[in-house]
């Protein structure tokens, strides 16, 4: 994990120069490869040469035309731009690598709450409150297909120097998946309550979990070009994460509803 | 060594043809590329449009166009289906296309008249509009199908009489020739300087494609039978676009600016299906069967496509045509929407 830093740094060279395969897994903050002080040119280029870089990256432009795909144009303002120069970088200097795209990952032990979002309110037999209209579509990818993804990539040759989106197989509309986890946790069926987010100031709190927009990419080059595909559907993969992590107790943050009450209180106002 | 020749003499084979068209509607189109594609590399087609020659209806685009499938050397005919017998007599083929039938009652007769005179491949066009409403986009072949739909019975049927059969679920066209309007709508109004009203969000998913694409995928069908075969296509291009973003792609493709206003159909009081040409919810398949399985590739561009079709609309003057928007200004006036006169 890592190995751009700083132990990974020296570490991955003494690894390489024993022989083994280094991969190198980041999400493209620091230079991925960097020349050490007092490490000539030319041992830099051997060991740029055999490290495999797997690169993170999440910054397609939004777009009306959907889904996206590999090709489609990225964001210049995204907070993951650093990962589109350093693909950029990764080119010029001759380094095997593979850009992942992966959407909205999922699964036990998840550090984003994203199905923890919604395991909260359903637990608390609360309301699940959704901007706008709820037919955003989106889309999850299972933690584990994942990682299987990232084992194709590094055994398969067609890999090198390419970007592959990695997710599910459907996609899934904000409702859909309320209702999706409500199935997954065994609850039942949840209210869903739509707000219009602009009628409200959450200062710095995040009310839900997705941006609100259209959000999903097409997993066919990855089919295709590296025999990879997801085992989970949407329900399954979320019974997963609930069966091993939320449903025994353990959760990655405490629940906040404070954003639901203000969405709540002003419309129950507005229905009185 | 062997396997690759074998393969190059199966592309190379000519084909008879016969396609079964309606005589209206958003699908005409597609029978109209098809024979047009399957003409140009070589293969026999004949068109048998129902109905009579002489019918209103065949004043309209595609079938006023026809002349160009018989200067490709094409075949036009018209008649019953329930008579199909009578009308193509003493004809073979090696496939059939329809192209017309919603239910078994009115496709059935074509089915076992093929079957009876040895028609091996057996093509249908149905419709993505029989997937169940799903909260998991997009519809993908396999999926469940509302069992009461007509074409439900007809894909049933086919699968049952033919060794060889494929079926293809399309949505919605353009393309020249459409018989009827899709991105003329939008023109309509963003020409003349009007709102557009769209209902609900305007999120809502839809798949607009190019006839050509759709004709593309069949025209593989029947070149690579053995792989079409036993197979449902979800005869789309491999983007959707929102309703909103047509709006705006529209009024892009025309350089003109375009207004878009949200209404809920029913607070309004106007019927959604009357108001607006696309169905007022998500309807969105992938053509993921024809990629995997045909090899298939979509080149629908609508920001590209949709310039051609402005071109079009103007040419034929319908940017000038006096017209009006009753359902559109009932909508407007419930919202307050002024409208510049």
């Amino acid at each position: 994990m890592g190995g751009t830093r700083f132990i990974g740094v020296f570490l991955s060279r003494l690894l390489v120069e024993e022989g083994h395969q280094v991969t190198l897994f980041t999400r493209g903050k620091s230079p991925i490869t960097q020349q050490l002080p007092g490490e000539s040119d030319e041992d830099y280029a051997k060991f740029s040469s055999k490290v495999h870089i797997l690169l993170f990256s999440r910054c397609y432009l939004k777009s009306d035309l959907l889904p996206h795909f590999e090709t489609d144009a990225v964001d210049p303002k995204s907070r993951h731009k650093g990962k589109l120069e350093t693909e950029s970088l990764l080119e010029s200097k001759d380094v095997n690598w593979t850009s992942i795209r992966p959407v909205y990952i999922y699964g036990p032990l998840n550090y984003n709450p994203v199905e923890e979002w919604f395991f909260h309110r359903l637990k608390a037999g609360r309301p699940i409150p959704i901007p706008s209209s709820g037919i955003q579509i989106t889309q999850l990818g299972h933690v584990k297909d994942l990682a299987k993804a990232f084992v194709q990539v590094l055994c398969n040759e067609k890999a090198s120097k390419q970007v592959f989106n990695i997710s599910g197989k459907k996609y899934v509309t904000f409702d859909g998946l309320a209702r999706a986890c409500a199935k997954a946790g065994g609850f039942p069926e949840p209210e869903i309550i739509h707000y219009n987010p602009k009628e409200f100031d959450f200062g710095k709190k995040k009310a839900f979990p997705f941006r609100d927009q259209h959000f999903f990419a097409s997993i066919d080059k990855a089919k295709s070009e590296l025999g990879w595909k997801p085992e989970f559907d949407l329900v399954g993969g979320l019974a997963d994460s609930y069966n091993l992590d939320f449903g025994r107790g353990t959760f990655r943050k405490e629940a906040d509803f404070s954003t639901d009450d203000m969405i709540l209180g002003k419309t129950l106002v507005l229905q009185s | 060594m062997f396997f690759v020749v074998k393969v190059k003499a199966i592309a190379a084979e000519k084909k008879k043809v016969l396609v079964v068209n309606t005589n209206s509607g958003g699908h005409a189109i597609i029978g109209f590329y098809f024979a047009k594609e399957l003409l140009g590399c070589g293969h026999e087609v004949t068109v048998m449009t129902v109905g009579e020659e002489t019918s209103d209806k065949m004043k309209k685009p595609p079938f006023n166009r026809f002349s160009e499938i018989v200067s490709g050397g094409g075949r036009t005919v018209w008649g019953d289906p329930a008579d199909i017998g009578k009308v193509l007599e003493g004809a073979e083929f090696d496939a059939v296309l329809d192209n017309n039938g919603k239910d078994l009652d009115t496709v059935r007769p074509v089915a076992d008249w093929a079957k009876s005179c040895g028609v091996k491949q057996f093509l249908f066009i149905s419709s993505a509009g029989i997937y169940k409403p799903t909260d998991e986009p997009p519809h993908v072949e396999g999926d469940v199908v509302k069992a009461d739909a007509g074409h439900v019975g007809v894909e049933k049927y086919i699968s049952e009489i033919f060794g060889s059969w494929s079926v293809f679920r399309p949505q919605y066209m353009i393309g020249s020739g459409n018989n009827k309007d899709c991105e003329e709508w939008f023109f309509d109004r963003i020409v003349r300087g009007r709102p557009v009203p769209i209902p609900g969000s305007g999120m809502q998913l839809t798949n607009i494609s190019h006839a050509r694409d759709l004709s593309s995928m069949l025209a593989l069908a029947v070149t690579n039978p053995s792989a079409a075969s036993g197979n449902i296509f979800n005869c789309v291009s491999d983007r959707a676009v929102t309703l909103d973003g047509m709006a705006k792609l529209c009024a892009q493709a025309a350089g003109c600016p375009v207004e878009i206003v949200h209404y809920d159909p029913k607070a309004v009081g106007v019927d959604a299906k009357k108001a607006f040409p696309f169905r007022n919810m998500h309807f969105y398949a992938e053509p993921r069967a024809a990629k995997e399985i045909l090899g298939w590739q979509g080149t629908t561009n609508l920001p590209e496509d949709l310039k051609e079709r402005f071109d079009e609309y103007v040419k034929i003057g319908r940017d000038k045509k006096p017209m009006k928007f009753e359902i559109d200004d009932k909508i407007l006036e419930a919202l307050k929407v002024p409208v510049a006169v």
